[in-house]
């Protein structure tokens, strides 16, 4: 096969994907002569001007896909490529373009730290990995990518290592992720196995095996002709687990809220704006391969998630638990979008949820950043990132509060913000979609509408505990925090901006006019509901007010009238048990299995076999006894025997000649005796 | 023209064995130099070897297409009614034997390396390692099936004296054990070579031959003959080839090994001495996998496919019982013992599928098992030799005193655990693909076997991230107190120098595999068509 010719998109988009990687390695071959982070820095900020490139380039004109050969296996030959195509570049921009406000940020959120060398190390890792990941055009290349970067995030979150519960953490996700790898991997080879490649463009493209596959099915046909219907279900279902793994979906949560034992700045990039959207990502990317049954539990799984994920951040008092939580509710969100079909709309919400999540977080970061500080200039001894512990922090930080409110009302998706267009309208189609149902996935859009609710309640909330009333701690207001330094605040207000309408339209009421949503087209339309477009928005808002009113009453004016400790109020802060499940049903399961396998080997197969040799030993040992006693003996009896005879003999040899004689007439007449006796 | 470069790479090692019988014994230091140039000049004569080896050379049942051929008469004895006794010195490579050739050559550096503090009776070590050497290398190249069992058997000996001299406190149960394993394995196998023996002529020369070519083709086969696959000879009602096809599976099978006949292997390995659990590890587990492939499948094709089946099974649960049982070990060496367990049985279940892919996925994973085996073998080495303890629990926080070694055993662990980018992830990956490939293309596998497989994925990275974080993260904790933090210093240079290799050439490997597939495919694609045809 020729090389592909190299043009220019494609030279940068190998560069945007390579450049962090040589960043990667420099930093790992320097170690700790590269603290500053400046190649870090330098590789990203480059690669952002690569990917800009290539998404100009790309952007609603034809995809490329261009492949190099990487290995043979017997008679396959498997390939390295790209596949540029409107998802693949969007992906790319945004990933780089979170990337580097979060480098920047770290250069003063990181400052001083002792193993800082190995963070922008591993950052850059991450970075490429996850660049790999979106531009890969087939799907074990997309699998080694997925693979990288769980394992970055395990470096990540694990990066203080001497703390015992990072160092958990980061198992717990790892192992996690490993579940959903299992997924994915069971899921590309059910497509390899019937199919023979993996290969996007050959599966997915517009003349690929599942475009075809879905003209059969307007004529009647309904699986695919060469895989059979239980396969293709259980491949979807297969590769839902990987994305439900890696996108946090209820109930592999779990490792997402620990994972914030990571460094916030580490938070907000992987574990909110990119990696934990590649769960997403991936299902878009192979969105023609779903039947119906496997819409549905992705429906379902995403409606489940952001529900409970939503109700289990009402009581949380850990401000990155919050987040992490509403990450994990709005990944729901955006599973939804992809089992009701409107995958554009997913994308779009990971698109605008990557810039305001990972704003949150950010300034989380600033003001964990500043009460680390003060408690350690005044030795408060107190938890930083606990929201009891804040409270009154718009006065001394006034930027990091409007760029948070920002954020905070995309979140709840209210008017002019990017949120407000995406989610809403994932919310609109949600009905739509539902109003072709006729089972129990009917509740679905309604489940969405009260995790809708509830995040605008917890976001709410965050906000007033730490921005309103009056400072929980009386050192404040002596010590006097302050604003964070200016690589922290523009990464924030940059990203405030990108929060905002603006980048995505000229209408900030009318999602339909989003130029993102005008390239990626859904694969069938849903009959419109003219009258939800105008109900869902304005419900939302007016909920979103109406929340606001509540959390005033309840934080600011502090006229809360619930008591903490009631049945729904603990599930909620326990986190509904998940992990108390986990740890002690499944682990202890695991473990007890391991044990007991672990005896069996012991005293069991091995027992066997040495129980073996201990009859190999009875054995020779009767052999032993017998040879010595029976055969030897024998032997002896023999030997004495004939001694004994000797003995008796001896006696007749006297030497006198009469006897001689006499015995010689004893024997002749008892011939003649036997011969008369038989002849006669 | 032949320069007999495969001859002289098995033999160079007798010659130093030699070299060292001669070298007085006083001068101590000089064994272990000749046994490192040794192996350096293995190592790089193996490494030209593979270069200058030709993919197309697919080897399996045609002399033609093996490499580096030596075939010369070796022992002919007219038996009077038995006909004439035809042994020949017969050795030649191919893919299943080129790769694992340069392995053995690489991890015996290894061991030699590793082997640089041996104090006690240091001339009869390193003569004892020559000759496991010369034998190792024999194995894999011997065709006529009478010289491969004498440098199997010959394999036997020096590990047993390594590991009943040289070993740890139950060195003597274990040596035993491992001997006495192996030898009920070999015992029968010598039954059915003779059987094959008197089955099969020489097209030739019809004088019967030991020649495993011949064995290879059922038109050598004497009509009504033991094996003969036409006559359908039975022994106590089994069908005679299966009982062959059974008897010489469960000798290489005792090797690999399997679950239920695994339990030498942690003795084995937990009471050697460091670098011969790297050999154990690194190249005799392949012996088995090698001769799986070499002579029960490919003499007895008919039969393979009767317990393909079978073979898979105990392929799922060895991958599967072998890590949960890794999961419940404290002394680290052991852990890492039933991990080869574990991960072997990818071995099996991409052999049992019979499918390109999954055989080139086993044969793969082989070649990466070997040196990453190695690689934590060397490393749990270097722990024991600071402090002479293994136990999991008894360390806490080593990251933070020993950095280096903590990236190496993380690597290490991480490449083992089959994170994509290292060789043990294409290994794995392709023998699950093949494995469920199988049902589609010949039916031998059913598809949850790949499904159960893929769970030994999962379950390696519990125990491999356990450790890790029992041991390496978290505050510095040593039982030894002061005495082992003075005491557990970083890697030394030397150490440094054996790790970074073997290291770097996993992660080669996994990023280029077709350094190694190119050479393997044309050999695989043979030996499937060769059995499934």
């Amino acid at each position: 096969m020729p090389l592909p010719t190299l043009t220019y998109p494609v030279l940068a988009a190998v560069s945007a994907v390579l450049l962090p990687f040589v960043g990667f390695l420099l930093q790992a071959l320097m170690g700790k002569r590269s603290q500053n982070g400046a190649i870090a820095l330098i590789t990203i900020a480059l690669s952002l001007l690569a990917a800009g490139y290539t998404f100009a380039q790309v952007w609603g004109n034809e995809p490329i896909h261009v492949q190099w050969r990487w290995f043979t296996i017997g008679q396959q030959v498997f390939y390295v490529g790209l596949l540029l195509d409107n998802v693949s570049v969007l992906m790319l921009l945004l990933v780089a373009f979170v990337a580097l406000p979060v480098h920047a940020y770290s250069v003063a959120y990181m400052k001083g730290d002792s193993g800082i060398h190995r963070y922008w190390t591993y950052l850059s890792l991450f970075c490429s990995a996850m660049l790999g990941l979106v531009v890969a055009d087939n799907l074990l290349l997309m699998y080694v990518c997925w693979e990288l970067v769980g394992f970055a995030s395990y470096l990540l979150i694990g990066f203080w290592f001497t703390r015992d519960a990072a160092a958990a953490a980061n198992k717990k996700a790892f192992i996690v992720n490993r579940i959903g790898d299992i997924g994915f991997l069971i899921g590309f080879a059910i497509l390899y196995s019937f199919l023979g490649t993996l290969d996007l463009n050959t599966l997915f493209g517009q003349e690929g095996f599942f475009a075809t596959a879905s003209g059969a099915e307007a004529s009647g046909i309904i699986a695919h002709p060469k895989i059979p219907a239980g396969w293709l279900t259980t491949a979807g279902l297969a590769f839902f687990l990987g994305a439900m793994a890696k996108s946090a979906q209820f109930p592999l949560h779990v490792w997402l809220p620990a994972a914030m034992e990571g460094p916030t700045s580490v938070s907000s990039l992987i574990h909110a704006a990119t990696m934990v959207a590649a769960g997403v990502f991936l299902l878009a990317r192979i969105f023609p391969l779903f039947d119906d049954t496997a819409l549905l539990v992705i429906a379902t799984t995403g409606a489940v998630t952001a529900f409970v994920a939503a109700y289990f951040a009402l009581t949380q008092y850990d401000i990155k638990k919050i987040l992490a939580y509403s990450t994990i509710s709005q990944l729901g969100f955006m599973m939804v979008g992809i089992g009701i079909g409107m995958y554009q709309l997913a994308l779009f919400y990971l698109v605008t949820h990557a810039f305001f999540k990972c704003l949150l977080f950010l300034g989380a970061g600033a003001i964990i950043h500043e009460l680390q500080h003060l408690n350690d200039k005044h030795q408060l001894g107190i938890d930083p990132q606990d929201i009891r512990h804040m409270g009154g922090l718009r006065k001394y930080m006034p930027i990091t509060f409007v760029t948070m409110l920002i954020a905070s009302l995309a979140l709840a998706g209210f008017p002019l913000t990017a949120g407000y267009l995406s989610k809403d309208a994932l919310l609109i189609h949600a009905f739509e979609w539902a109003a072709l149902q006729n089972d129990a996935s009917v509740a679905i859009p309604y489940v969405l509408a009260v995790a809708s609710i509830l995040t605008s309640f917890y976001i709410l909330r965050l906000l007033a505990k730490v921005f309103l009333g009056s400072p929980a701690i009386g050192v404040m207001t002596s010590a006097r925090p302050h604003e964070a330094s200016a690589w922290m605040l523009v990464p924030m207000l940059v990203l405030a901006a990108c929060s905002l309408f603006p980048l995505f339209t000229t209408s900030p009421l009318n999602y339909g006019q989003a130029w993102l949503l005008q390239k990626i087209l859904p694969m069938a339309a849903l009959p419109p509901l003219p009258l939800l477009h105008v109900l869902v928005p304005l419900l939302t808002t007016m909920a979103t007010v109406a929340m606001t009113l509540l959390v005033w009453q309840w934080y600011v004016k502090q006229k809360y009238p619930l008591k903490a400790g009631g049945l729904f109020f603990r599930l909620s802060q326990q986190q509904g048990y998940v992990d108390v499940f986990y740890d002690r049903i499944v682990a202890a399961a695991v473990l007890r299995c391991s044990n007991v396998l672990f005896w069996v080997d012991k005293h069991i197969i091995d027992g066997a076999v040495n129980g073996l040799a201990a009859l190999g030993r009875i054995l020779a040992a009767i052999a032993g006894w017998v040879d010595q006693r029976l055969v030897d003996g024998f032997v002896r009896l023999v030997g004495k025997l004939a001694w004994g005879l000797g003995n008796v003999l001896r006696r007749s040899q006297t030497g006198r000649l009469q006897d001689y004689m006499a015995s010689v007439f004893f024997i002749i007449l008892v011939i003649l005796l036997y011969h008369l006796i038989v002849q006669a | 023209m032949n320069p007999h470069l495969l001859t002289i790479l098995i033999f160079i090692p007798l010659v130093a064995a030699m070299i060292m019988f001669i070298v007085p014994s006083g001068k101590r230091a000089a064994y272990k130099y000749i046994a490192l140039i040794t192996g350096i000049l293995q190592l790089v004569l193996s490494g030209g070897m593979y270069c200058l080896f030709h993919p197309k050379g697919a080897g399996i049942s045609e002399e033609r297409l093996y490499q580096f051929v030596d075939h010369i008469p070796w022992i002919r004895l007219d038996m009077g009614s038995f006909g004439r006794l035809e042994i020949d010195y017969f050795i030649g490579v191919d893919g299943l034997s080129m790769p694992l050739l340069f392995l053995s050559a690489l991890v015996m550096v290894v061991a030699i390396g590793a082997s640089w503090n041996v104090q006690k009776s240091v001339k009869g070590y390193f003569i004892l390692l020559m000759i496991l050497d010369m034998a190792v290398m024999g194995v894999f190249s011997a065709l006529d099936f009478f010289l491969f069992y004498v440098f199997y058997e010959l394999m036997l000996l020096p590990l047993y004296f390594l590991i009943g001299i040289w070993g740890g406190a139950r060195r003597e149960y274990a040596a035993m054990k491992f001997f006495l394993y192996t030898l009920f394995g070999s015992v029968f196998m010598l039954l059915i070579m003779v059987g094959l023996y008197f089955s099969v002529t020489n097209p030739d020369t019809g004088a019967h031959t030991f020649n495993m070519l011949h064995m290879m083709n059922p038109a050598n086969y004497v009509n009504g003959s033991f094996f003969s696959a036409l006559a359908n000879q039975e022994l106590f009602g089994i069908s005679a080839r299966l009982l062959g096809f059974v008897v010489l599976f469960i000798a290489f099978a005792i090797k690999v090994p399997i679950v239920p006949l695994h339990t030498w292997l942690p003795d084995a390995h937990v009471e050697a001495p460091t670098p011969i659990s790297i050999i154990l590890a690194g190249i005799l587990l392949k012996v088995g996998g090698y001769g799986i492939l070499r002579i029960c499948f490919s003499i007895f094709p008919d039969a393979a496919l009767q317990s393909a089946w079978w073979l898979g099974l105990i392929g799922v649960v060895s991958i599967v019982y072998g890590a949960l049982v890794a999961l419940a070990q404290r002394d680290l060496k052991r852990m890492i013992a039933y991990s080869s367990v574990s991960h072997m049985g990818f071995v099996l279940l991409g052999i049992a599928s019979l499918t390109t892919e999954g055989t080139a996925g086993a044969l793969f994973q082989m070649v990466s098992h070997g040196f990453l085996s190695a690689a934590l073998f060397f490393l749990v080495g270097m722990l024991y030799d600071r402090v002479h303890d293994r136990n999991i629990y008894h360390f806490r926080g080593l990251a933070t005193v020993m950095p280096r070694y903590t990236v190496f055993i993380a690597v290490a662990f991480f490449a083992s655990l089959g994170l994509p980018g290292f060789s043990a992830f294409i290994g794995e990956v392709f023998v699950i693909i093949g494995a469920f490939n199988a049902e589609s293309i010949n039916g031998l596998l059913p598809r949850w076997m790949a499904i159960a497989g893929s769970l030994g994925i999962l379950l390696s990275a519990v125990y491999f991230l356990w450790t890790l974080q029992r041991m390496f993260f978290g505050q510095v904790r040593l039982k030894g107190g002061n005495v082992w933090s003075a005491a557990l210093t970083d890697a030394s240079p030397r150490e440094t120098v054996i790790m970074v290799p073997m290291l770097a050439l996993a992660l080669v490997l996994g990023i280029y595999p077709a350094l190694a597939l190119d050479k393997i495919n044309a050999s695989v694609l043979a030996l499937v068509e060769l059995i499934t045809k």
